[in-house]
């Protein structure tokens, strides 16, 4: 019996900024570029498995906040990416109420993936597998529900789009960006109703309309810093990436065409590129939830919402000490 | 998936009648969720006949017990599982609403729910009849049926099996019709019902003995067959039966053991 034991105790944070997701990553992943690639055939593939089984475009968002969180903290390529994103899936059905059997998904996953002989055993040691790492993809979440329980960009689009009396042709653009959307960390990185928010903001501009700045964020418990994040995230990817949008093939009817050009024209309006404050170097450094590596060796591992549990403990720990 | 509606709806709520989640912890490769000590239940009460208790402390019961239903329903959860079984006492007396394992939040209109939650004893007919749409109605259902058994500490509708259950509910407190509950009928297995009144005023009388005028509507409110009549958390909560005499006793000097 070892003499000592370990504990971890971490506080959930759900969103992390940009530099604090580089810098987990630098933890988890050697090649990005090599992640990226995968990252974008995972995503077409839960796509796939989404439509062929019916899932909502809830169910899809929260499979791809999972991934990406699951990411964070877990090294990439330990585990066959399709794995992960059938457990991510799974789980993301139990998250948002859209139950399917673990049998059905499976199968479906190892179909798609080209699995030609399925046979009980093979399909029994997959789902095994994939439930092992739904609790790994918890763990990572800091088994934190409070994201990706209620609010989805989707649904939110079109409730603040309905609120901010917006026709039809303006949401369904916005919905169709949102599901782009879904290919960047923004989830990781801002709350969902002001990615929605910031959709909306695009659709709205996209339709040549003027006078975005005059819609007040603190309706929709958002704020400007969070919506521009989002914001410049998604004309960012569309200015870079075009290519890998579906936007441009799947555009509503009375929608003019879009282009790079036209992204690069929305960001020229929208001044310099402003969003949520990044953190310091050396913040960065200091910051144990990021910058240790996960290895799940630890003995005991506990995961708190509040940070009066934290203070609590640390006092009990300081009173034993001086005892 | 129990185990992530246990943690995913007690995360977020923090009432005295909801059972506390206090930790949550991987040790050794296992999830370990720490929740509230709480060292009785309410069906050890009712079933233990050495314990005595009064209109009071049954009055203070059901108040605690609503209070917690109350705060899952305006956070927008439903319980799908109350019965004496799943409400726990603390040692101060205190009821909480604990088992959230086949709690779900309430869904979009659109969604398709299943029917096959909630202990048969205590399923609300709109979830007999298998309907695929329901609202917080059958939780309010669960706690008129045990708000019945404290009064009579036997179980009020104990079907043997789900037809049986159909048969025992609408023989108590007759089979429900069109007109009081619009296209009830169209519910596949109606047909094949036996057609019984509605019990009269002075039947519910003779079998809650105890009870009074007002402690009866409270109860004929929880158990209204139309689930969009059935009362709600605060109607219960802001009934006469609350207002009259005795009052509700205080938790702390209810006596649960024998």
């Amino acid at each position: 019996m070892p003499s000592t034991f370990e504990t971890q105790l971490f506080f959930s944070r759900p969103f992390l900024s940009k530099r604090q997701i580089q810098r987990a990553h630098k933890n988890t992943i050697s090649d990005y570029r090599n992640y990226n690639q995968k990252k974008l055939a995972v995503f077409k593939f839960l796509s796939d498995l989404c439509v062929q089984l019916k899932f909502p475009r809830k169910t899809l968002e929260t499979a791809v906040y999972f991934y990406q969180r699951y990411h964070l903290f877990n090294r990439f390529e330990t585990e066959l990416c399709y794995t992960v994103a059938t457990s991510c899936l799974t789980l993301s059905c139990k998250e948002v109420e859209t139950i399917k059997k673990a049998n059905e998904i499976c199968t479906l996953s190892l179909h798609l993936r080209n699995v030609v002989k399925i046979n009980t055993e093979i399909l029994e040691n997959f789902k095994k597998r994939v439930f092992q790492i739904e609790l790994r993809i918890l763990e990572s979440c800091s088994f934190d529900y409070r994201v990706n329980n209620y609010v989805h960009i989707d649904e939110y689009v079109i409730k603040i789009g309905r609120e901010l009396s917006f026709d039809y042709k303006l949401c369904k653009l916005a919905w169709l960006i949102a599901y782009d959307a879904l290919k960047l960390e923004t989830v990781l990185v801002i709350p969902q109703h002001s990615i929605a928010l910031a959709i909306l903001r695009i659709a709205y501009e996209l339709l040549d309309n003027k006078n975005w700045s005059s819609k007040r964020y603190s309706l929709f418990e958002s704020d400007e810093n969070s919506v521009n994040e989002a914001y410049f995230d998604i004309l960012n990817f569309y200015i870079n990436f075009f290519d890998l949008c579906d936007l441009q093939h799947h555009l509503p009817e009375g929608v003019p065409p879009v282009s790079i050009d036209r992204f690069m024209v929305l960001k020229k309006n929208a001044g310099p590129e402003f969003g949520l404050q990044q953190v310091t170097d050396h913040e960065l450094d200091a910051d144990p939830y990021i910058t240790i590596s996960r290895e799940n060796t630890v003995q005991e591992r506990r995961y708190v919402l509040s940070m009066d549990l934290i203070n609590g403990e640390s006092n009990s720990v300081h009173s034993t000490k001086q005892v | 998936m129990s185990a992530i509606r246990e943690v995913k709806y007690l995360q977020e709520m923090q009432h005295p009648n909801v059972i506390e989640l206090i930790d949550i912890f991987m040790a050794y490769d296992n999830l370990n969720l720490v929740l509230e000590f709480l060292p009785t239940d309410l069906e050890v009460v009712i079933k233990d006949k050495s314990i005595l208790f009064t209109p009071a402390d049954i009055k203070a019961w059901m108040l605690m017990t609503l209070r917690g239903v109350y705060h899952c329903h305006r956070n927008f959860i439903l319980h799908r599982d109350l019965k004496p079984n799943n409400l726990l006492f603390s040692p101060d007396g205190q009821i909480k609403v604990a088992d959230f394992g086949l709690a779900r939040a309430i869904p979009a209109p659109h969604e398709i729910l299943t029917s096959n939650v909630v202990t048969r004893w205590y399923r609300a007919p709109e979830l007999l009849f298998g309907a695929k749409h329901y609202t917080s109605a059958i939780d309010i259902w669960s706690v008129g049926v045990i708000f019945a058994e404290l009064m009579l500490r036997i179980p009020y509708l104990p079907g043997q099996n789900d037809v049986d259950q159909m048969e025992v509910t609408f023989r108590a407190l007759g089979t429900p019709t069109d007109r009081a509950w619009p296209e009830v009928s169209s519910f596949t297995s109606y047909n094949k019902l036996q057609i019984y009144p509605p019990p009269s005023r002075d039947e519910l009388r003779k079998r809650f003995i105890a009870a009074s005028e007002y402690a009866l509507d409270f109860m004929c409110g929880m158990l209204t067959m139309n689930p969009q009549k059935r009362w709600n958390a605060i109607e219960c909560l802001e009934s006469d039966y609350f207002k009259e005499l005795p009052p509700p006793s205080d938790p702390s000097t209810i006596k649960i053991r024998s």
